[in-house]
């Protein structure tokens, strides 16, 4: 009795209490959650984007070779990745096997030789199993943000993140690390669900100290939890305090500046891509002012509730990618926020495939190395050889036209999206407001 | 919601069919498209041995000999511009000197060899040799030698050659069984997802739930020994 009792309280744990209680639906979420994990193992040793093994051979400078700072600026990232390596490196011989490619300074030689070195599937699966855990981590969590007495819905969310093909292909295909930011962001939202006003903007700056992104919803935060002007402040200094932790450590330990390398890297630029050149030296940053009134619409709303912040996350995230030069596992930082708002508005989820189909186009834009060369893994020498996309294109129309065509459809199904979720907001107060009278 | 799906459905068509139609207008014994692909292209079609360059529209220079023990009985240009590309022919020797450019996009030229044992490749490009980029009867079928030679039969012999000894598939097959440990707790793991699958929705309303499932997994175990043996004679 007590061990049934025990594995219901497991089970409620993880899955939420009225999943699990109703065989129907856990029974469901058990389906899909196999099927999804089917289909993300499908690819985890076959394919893979450079960056992964940029990211596997900074840890590897880190657990091999001892240089700490081989990642300065993504320096808790690369902590998380050292210590997965030196675990995997303590199990498996294949990735020990690996310690001379990964410490390869050479960036193509390095790539050659990962790709057909006899052990890559091995290697790649154990790199992406990282990944996987925390996907599943964020699955979990993402039952709770919404819909508290709508278990049907909660699986519906359950459903579209197991499914979404930006996490299947960022994750899996592409095998970048954002889900691990995403992680974080995930867990300080739950907490600003269950008004933990303080641990919220905590775990937020750990994130925001993990992979910056989480910055731009800092302000949606401060603004949603804050009820007093020394909450304001308060909120304020605790949330920028992740990054200035590791300003201040990078700056002791490296004697170098994380917070002004980052200004100056191009990624930084990609935020001020867009722009309204007026005259002489004055020009506007189109991106910077939506930012502006999409903060300031926040700020006038006055109950706003958690589906209003998700909401705005979500604007915030597809204003960037629309407004901005982006790179493709960028969009997984909108999949949490959307997924919950296609319930409400079942039109965005075929909008978000549009997104998708459109985005395959746009990896056009980095050529080789996110196109044909994340096949790689199975033979590199074909893929190496294999005429790529951009050739092909060429050879009966400008590529860059072609690109910059799909992008700008992509650009206005995006904004169209936010359109919609504006119209989504406007509902959830109208309703609040109704529910309110009766 | 309708239109929305119609829209997403046109959207993928059109998407699948620019992609398609380019490849189409490559065709040839050996697949490449010209003004795209980068390289030699060599086959044989009834008797005639086939010579093709493509580059990728950029200023390229193709140039070299093709000498064989027989004779040359006919030969004849392909996309020749006078201007720029000159070949001579002579009883047992090509020498050919070409470019490419941004408007021209592939040259070449066919020949018939009569009464040969070999036929002798000396091909440069850009005044250097790239052998990986030189495929003589199939995309990468590469020489191993800058002046290298093929039999009469060489053609033949490839012909012959099974789908699974070409590229990807050699290269793909032979990691996955020089890594067999992997490979087979791989599949055991995907195969363990595809039975736990069936067992809650197929499985879910029969009876004797038990014996199928030790069915599935004997089953399973089958399909991993097949594969073995299956991926054995693959590499061979």
């Amino acid at each position: 009795m007590r061990v049934k009792s025990f594995f219901k309280k497991i089970g409620s744990l993880i899955i939420t209490k009225e999943i699990f209680e109703n065989k129907n639906l856990s029974k469901q979420l058990y389906r899909y959650f196999l099927i999804g994990l089917f289909i993300r193992l499908i690819f985890l040793p076959f394919l893979f984007q450079r960056d992964l093994l940029s990211t596997y051979q900074r840890a590897a400078e880190t657990v091999f070779a001892g240089n700490f700072g081989s990642d300065f600026q993504q320096m808790l990232t690369n902590v998380i990745h050292s210590i997965y390596l030196f675990i995997i490196k303590s199990i498996f011989p294949a990735i020990n096997e690996l310690s001379p490619i990964l410490l390869e300074k050479d960036t193509w030689i390095s790539w050659i030789s990962f790709n057909s070195s006899y052990n890559v599937f091995t290697a790649l699966a154990l790199f992406k199993i990282l990944y996987l855990i925390f996907d599943v981590v964020c699955m979990l969590i993402i039952l709770r943000l919404s819909f508290d007495s709508e278990p049907e819905s909660r699986l519906r969310v359950f459903k579209f993140w197991m499914f979404n093909p930006f996490v299947i292909f960022i994750l899996y295909v592409f095998a970048r690390h954002d889900i691990i930011g995403i992680l974080a962001t995930l867990v300080a939202l739950l907490l600003a669900k269950k008004n933990r006003k303080y641990w919220a903007i905590i775990v937020l700056a750990f994130g925001i100290a993990l992979r910056f992104f989480p910055i731009m919803i800092l302000p949606l935060f401060i603004l949603y939890m804050a009820r007093t002007k020394k909450d304001y402040i308060i909120l304020s200094v605790i949330g920028i305090s992740g990054l200035a932790a590791v300003e201040l450590f990078s700056y002791f330990y490296f004697g170098r500046s994380v917070i002004f390398s980052l200004l100056n890297a191009q990624h930084f630029d990609y935020i001020l891509s867009s722009k309204l050149e007026l005259v002489i030296h004055d020009r506007i940053f189109i991106f910077v002012a939506v930012y502006v009134i999409i903060i300031l619409s926040f700020l006038h709303i006055k109950r706003k509730n958690f589906d209003i912040l998700l909401n705005y996350g979500a604007i915030i995230y597809l204003a960037y990618v629309s407004l901005c030069y982006f790179h493709p596992q960028y969009m997984l930082w909108t999949v949490p926020f959307l997924i919950i708002i296609f319930i409400r508005r079942k039109s965005l989820l075929y909008y978000h495939w549009i997104q998708f189909a459109l985005l395959l186009v746009i990896l056009i834009y980095w050529g080789d190395l996110v196109t044909k060369f994340v096949f790689a893994p199975i033979d590199y020498k074909f893929f190496v050889y294999l005429t790529g996309p951009i050739p092909i294109i060429n050879r009966f129309y400008d590529s860059a036209k072609f690109v910059n065509i799909f992008r700008s459809i992509f650009t206005g199904v995006s904004l169209w999206m936010i359109y919609l979720i504006y119209k989504d907001n406007k509902k959830i107060l109208t309703d609040e407001l109704k529910n309110k009278e009766n | 919601m309708k239109r929305i799906s119609f829209a997403v459905k046109t959207i993928i068509l059109v998407f699948l069919a620019a992609l398609i139609l380019p490849l189409l207008a490559g065709c040839r014994g050996i697949f490449y498209i010209p003004g795209a692909s980068y390289g030699y292209y060599i086959w044989e079609e009834d008797s005639k041995v086939f010579v093709e360059w493509s580059a990728d529209r950029k200023d390229s220079k193709f140039d070299g000999r093709i000498s064989t023990d027989g004779k040359i009985t006919e030969y004849k240009l392909k996309e020749w511009e006078e201007e720029n590309d000159v070949i001579k022919v002579g009883e047992d020797k090509i020498e050919f000197s070409a470019t490419l450019d941004s408007e021209d996009y592939s040259d070449g030229f066919s020949f018939t060899p009569q009464g040969y044992t070999y036929l002798e490749f000396d091909l440069k490009m850009n005044d250097g040799y790239d052998l990986s980029r030189t495929n003589v009867g199939g995309f990468l079928e590469n020489p191993e030698n800058n002046v290298f030679r093929i039999e009469e039969d060489y053609f033949d012999q490839l012909r012959m050659k099974p789908w699974y000894q070409k590229h990807p598939f050699s290269e793909f097959f032979n990691k996955l069984f020089s890594n067999k440990y992997f490979t087979f707790v791989y599949l055991f793991i995907l195969g363990i997802i595809i039975i736990e699958i069936l067992r809650v929705t197929v499985l879910a309303t029969r009876r004797k739930k038990i014996i199928w499932l030790a069915i599935s997994y004997t089953a399973l175990i089958l399909v991993e020994i097949c594969i073995y043996f299956v991926l054995k004679f693959l590499i061979r």
